[in-house]
């Protein structure tokens, strides 16, 4: 009687290795495919264009709004301290490229001088976020 | 002896529960801070500021934006929709030319956004920036 009871336990235990299976998948899964994107902290108003891909390794984003103010990390910089902060984002994740996020409406002289900027500290990929047509 | 023999194989069995606690709270990590989002942008070649390249003269098809928007190609004004067939067409005398976007500093970066698709959809290999003092 004794016996019988507890194989009926043993039993009843539920087999969790599929489960295991599938979240360690899971867990692959996201670790391959995630990529650490820091908000800017606005949304420009992106023109429109045809020839625009994807930017697959464009992590740092650094945006700037119709009044002309620079975004990055979720708060307004002045011009004089994106190279610092480009330097300091390309330290962390240094495959990344640059895409500066420009409103419809920014003045072209500002997106110029981010990009020189951009480009006094080392980096040469940089693309012009765009909306596709 | 059978009943000793079952106890130890049962006790032998690695304690996975640890393992799979971590392996959620990762799982769960992961999810959370993943993002999919990524920027659509176009690829720009500003030259260095410091030692200008003199390009010859005959090799560069020059696209210059005024402060209101007005698009000259090889200073003759065009309208927006008409860049790309003017380029396509100065393209075919100079096949090996490259587009040189001179901009105004005061002019909305919609619009250099759309020179750099247009000339792109022109088939111009080589388009780069400049700015207007």
């Amino acid at each position: 009687m004794l016996r019988k009871k507890r194989r009926e336990e043993e039993e009843s235990e539920i087999n969790i290795t599929p489960m295991m299976d599938i979240v360690f998948i899971m867990l692959i899964f996201f670790i391959v495919t995630t990529s650490f994107i820091k908000e800017t902290g606005i949304n420009p108003n992106r023109p429109e264009a045809e020839t625009a891909i994807r930017a697959e390794q464009g992590n740092i984003l650094i945006a700037i709004s119709p009044s002309d103010q620079i975004w990055m990390n979720k708060r307004p910089i002045e011009l004089e301290s994106v190279k610092i902060m480009i330097e300091a984002a390309h330290a962390e994740n240094p495959e990344s490229s640059v895409v500066i996020v420009a409103d419809e409406l920014a003045s072209t002289g500002l997106v110029l001088d981010v990009m020189d900027q951009i480009r006094s500290s080392g980096i040469s990929k940089i693309s012009l976020s765009a909306r596709k047509k | 002896m059978k009943r000793k023999y079952k106890r130890k194989k049962d006790e032998s069995e690695i304690n996975i529960t640890p393992l799979l606690d971590i392996v959620f709270i990762m799982l769960i990590f992961f999810i959370v801070t993943t993002s999919f989002v990524k920027e659509i942008s176009l690829d720009v070649n500003r030259p260095t500021k410091s030692p200008v390249k003199e390009q010859k003269r005959s090799e560069v098809i020059s696209v210059r934006i005024s402060a209101e928007g007005q698009i000259f190609v090889q200073e003759r004004l065009v309208d927006i929709a008409a860049v790309r067939a003017n380029i396509e067409s100065n393209l075919a005398i100079k096949p090996s030319a490259s587009v040189v976007i001179v901009s105004d500093r005061d002019a909305d970066a919609g619009f250099l956004v759309k020179v750099i698709d247009q000339s792109r959809l022109a088939g111009a290999k080589n388009v780069s920036l400049a700015a207007q003092k």
